[in-house]
């Protein structure tokens, strides 16, 4: 018994990405009903800009952003995946990039500005740098954090990168 | 005028308003005096007070007492061991039977503070700030594994316990611990209120300063601004 299926507006909005973009989708992953898009950097802003606007697909809210890295990849070790929601038609669709060391990524704080706050964090946790954001600052460890916490080789015992302040009086 | 052995209750007006002019002395412990029998003792030992009153309890005491009586901790929760905190101020375990059910959203009107749960490295500045603005006398528990010790997260962005921050009084262990274990943790801090006892006794300075200080003494050529405390 198929418990999971794809909700037709889903397959309309795949449809409409094809016939958009062909070949630079580069590879769609459907599992349990989720659909997964994955686009080179140079398309990340074009494709989220379409997924946005498009009436098939209308996808209106940012629902997150998150990096990840997977060493075991070379070439390209780190992944942004943004997650997607559309209240017009109810679906959802994830989109993943696939980065190199010290590759940077357009933001899209211009589509979606929540993506302000889950841009900061995936740069601050992976080091990965989005182009054009308005305000790139690290978001949950101190100004002064020295490294990337989520990256795999960051030391998983021990505090370090950071300083506990106490003398920021007037400033917290 | 000869000494009253009785409390201030029993006390005429004009010795009560000698009292209420200010400049209470303390004479503790019966040290000096000698008129303090073994049951002063047991008491505390008497106060000798202006216009030759005696009190045959510590003035202290007295006011320990009724301040156990409406402990109002800050309201004030870091982590999963908050929920447990508000299971014991919510009906079921219900700690106002005790005086402790107003907790303060304000620092300035607290009397003491629940650490309740793992303090990040950001959150240790506000952490110190916070027990800075609670008025004297005060009181600190530290609530769960995480507050006491770091607990497993011996990473990048938690404070190995909040004594390193601030002076606890009452360790609470658990993971989180239960309502009743945070319940027998007020119990004994309304014990050190009884008692006049606090966690910076004798040294009224907090860790946090002090390794601050320590730290700017260790690296004097370092900024000011970024004189924080190595860990």
């Amino acid at each position: 018994m198929k418990v999971w299926s794809t909700p037709p507006t889903l397959e309309a909005a795949a449809a409409a990405l094809e016939r958009r973009f062909g070949d630079r989708v580069l590879e769609r992953l459907e599992f349990r009903g989720e659909l997964t898009c994955v686009v080179a950097p140079a398309d990340w802003v074009e494709l989220l800009c379409f997924c946005k606007d498009a009436p098939e697909l209308a996808f209106d809210q940012l629902e997150c952003l998150l990096g990840d890295h997977l060493p075991e990849r070379v070439a390209t070790p780190f992944e942004v995946v943004a997650h997607l929601l559309s209240h017009a038609h109810g679906h959802r669709l994830r989109v993943k990039t696939s980065l190199a060391e010290g590759q940077a990524l357009e933001t899209i704080t211009g589509l979606w500005p929540s993506a302000g706050f889950d841009e900061r964090e995936t740069w601050e946790m992976f080091g990965v740098v989005f182009a054009g954001h308005p305000d790139l600052r690290r978001l949950l460890t101190t100004d002064d954090f020295e490294g990337f916490p989520l990256r795999k080789d960051f030391p998983l015992q021990g505090t370090v990168g950071g300083r506990i302040r106490t003398d920021l009086r007037g400033r917290i | 005028m000869g000494v009253i052995d009785r409390p201030f209750r029993g006390a005429t007006d004009s010795q009560v308003r000698s009292l209420l002019a200010g400049g209470v002395q303390f004479d503790r412990g019966g040290v000096g005096g000698g008129d303090s029998g073994p049951a002063e003792e047991t008491l505390g030992g008497a106060v000798r007070l202006p216009g030759g009153i005696a009190m045959p309890v510590q003035i202290e005491r007295v006011l320990g007492f009724g301040r156990s009586f409406s402990f109002w901790p800050l309201l004030f929760g870091l982590a999963c061991c908050a929920i447990e905190m508000m299971a014991l101020g919510g009906s079921r375990f219900d700690m106002s039977r005790f005086g402790m059910e107003a907790m303060r959203a304000s620092p300035r009107q607290a009397d003491g503070m629940i650490v309740a749960g793992w303090c990040s490295v950001k959150m240790a500045p506000r952490v110190v700030r916070l027990y800075e603005q609670i008025p004297d006398p005060k009181w600190v528990l530290a609530m769960g594994s995480c507050a006491i010790s770091g607990n497993i997260w011996d990473t990048y962005n938690i404070v190995q316990g909040v004594d390193s921050l601030i002076p606890v009084d009452v360790y609470v262990p658990g993971c989180p611990p239960r309502p009743e274990a945070l319940w027998q943790g007020l119990e004994m801090i309304r014990e050190r209120i009884k008692q006049s006892r606090h966690a910076y006794d004798g040294l009224r300075r907090i860790p946090a300063r002090e390794t601050l200080t320590a730290g700017e003494a260790a690296a004097p050529a370092k900024p000011a601004a970024q004189a924080g405390v190595g860990r």
